[in-house]
């Protein structure tokens, strides 16, 4: 879900980038001290997760884990997210640096999204638990699909045209991404259940 | 779960630096024709990709769609720099440009840069219209600059035949994948920022324990 360099018109790089910052800059006051060394291994794991290939069909998609940063992560996971991203934009080339402000807030925004409302639900566990840990997986990548579908539309392109190639390419990231976000979830529940979400605090 | 865990952990660091979304285009000259060729990084062809050409000022010149190998050729249509971008949708995106020395060298004209360097082809060019003239007074000399100019085109030819395979093998190591030591130094960064966020709150803490 990375938008390359000069797809997109200058008021949506700017809007994007003034997102973001705010974002991050309120996500940082969030970070409290001992939050840090979680922040940094996830967003280690979010840096190599894009490089891990998903074959769909003729196309092929990457894992974002964007669900599970949020939800273990809250509004750090912007400045988790955005750190990452300028990496993997120096290094990788992906993206690219005038978007690297999209492209914060089309994975960060979901991200932050899936805390707020399906956090309570995950750390109470059981199915439901386990179903909200599939819906943060599966709706983090849908949308961050539908804000990648509206920043092409407010540059050109059409919205449902867009958010359809977008969405369609994406289907099965969506479920896997919502599998892996249960295991993990459900393995952090045995091992380290203090770093779910609600109990943490 | 653990096992789980595990199996996806391997299946993760095999796959892991194989692909990557990011796409690319590369394009070459053969006589008056520009070749293109787009792929996502990790190999995989850029299919109906949106190709359009653009002279200097940005204006349209041509547009087109690469077909089921990612490629897409067009005859020159002025002669100018090109530039040749690549929408392959849902923003991805890469340019390309040909600079006018090229253009005008695969063609078979003086590069623009290299005329006020090499004066000498100009008498060259201007002898050919004598050439004609002169066919029946002087038979041998005529054989021998209708020849050397011959040769020259056919050299090209030949030349453009034989390093069309060399071309296509630069186009596959344009092609930059993330290499471990960028994947590792990545990595590398993100722990040394907690690092150093750790090291500005134990420096605030310690003044304040200093101050009480």
């Amino acid at each position: 879900m990375h938008i390359s360099e000069g797809v997109l018109s200058g008021p949506v790089l700017v809007s994007g980038a003034v997102f973001a910052l705010a974002g991050t800059a309120y996500g940082l006051q969030k970070l409290d001290f001992d939050k840090i060394p979680r922040a940094a291994v996830l967003s280690a794991g979010f840096f190599v997760a894009s490089l891990v290939h998903v074959p769909i069909g003729l196309s092929s998609a990457h894992l974002i884990l964007n669900g599970i940063l949020g939800l273990l992560l809250g509004w750090a996971a912007f400045p988790a997210i955005a750190v990452a991203l300028i990496l993997q934009a120096i290094l990788f080339q992906f993206g690219g640096i005038t978007t690297l402000g999209v492209n914060t807030v089309i994975m960060a925004a979901p991200a932050v999204v899936c805390y707020l409302t399906l956090g309570k639900v995950v750390a109470k566990g059981g199915p439901m638990g386990m179903a909200g840990a599939f819906a943060c997986g599966f709706f983090s990548v849908f949308l961050s699909g539908i804000i990648v579908a509206l920043a092409l539309y407010f540059t050109e392109e059409n919205f449902f045209e867009a958010a359809a190639a977008v969405l369609g390419a994406h289907i099965v990231i969506m479920i896997v991404e919502g599998i892996f976000s249960v295991m993990c979830i459900e393995f952090l529940r045995k091992v380290q259940p203090g770093m779910l979400p609600g109990l943490s605090k | 779960m653990k096992k789980l865990l595990a199996s996806l952990l391997v299946f993760f660091l095999l796959a892991g630096p194989s692909l990557a979304h990011k796409v690319n285009i590369f394009a070459w000259m053969e006589g008056d024709t520009v070749y293109t060729e787009s792929k996502f990084s990790g190999g995989k062809m850029v299919r109906n990709g949106k190709i359009y050409i653009f002279d200097q000022s940005g204006k349209l010149l041509v547009e087109g769609m690469t077909n089921e190998e990612g490629e897409y050729s067009f005859k020159v249509p002025q002669k100018t720099a090109l530039v040749i971008s690549l929408d392959a949708t849902m923003g991805h995106a890469d340019t390309w440009t040909v600079t006018l020395d090229e253009i005008m060298e695969a063609m078979g004209d003086t590069p623009v840069g290299a005329a006020a360097e090499a004066p000498a082809v100009e008498p060259a060019k201007a002898e050919q219209p004598a050439v004609t003239e002169t066919v029946q007074s002087a038979p041998a000399h005529v054989m021998q600059t209708a020849t050397a100019h011959e040769i020259q085109i056919a050299m090209e030819k030949a030349l453009d035949k034989k390093l069309k395979p060399i071309t296509r093998m630069l186009v596959d190591a344009q092609e930059d994948k993330p290499k471990v030591s960028d994947i590792l130094g990545g990595i590398g960064y993100i722990f040394g920022l907690a690092g150093l966020a750790a090291y500005l709150h134990y420096r605030r803490k310690i003044k304040e324990l200093e101050e009480v």
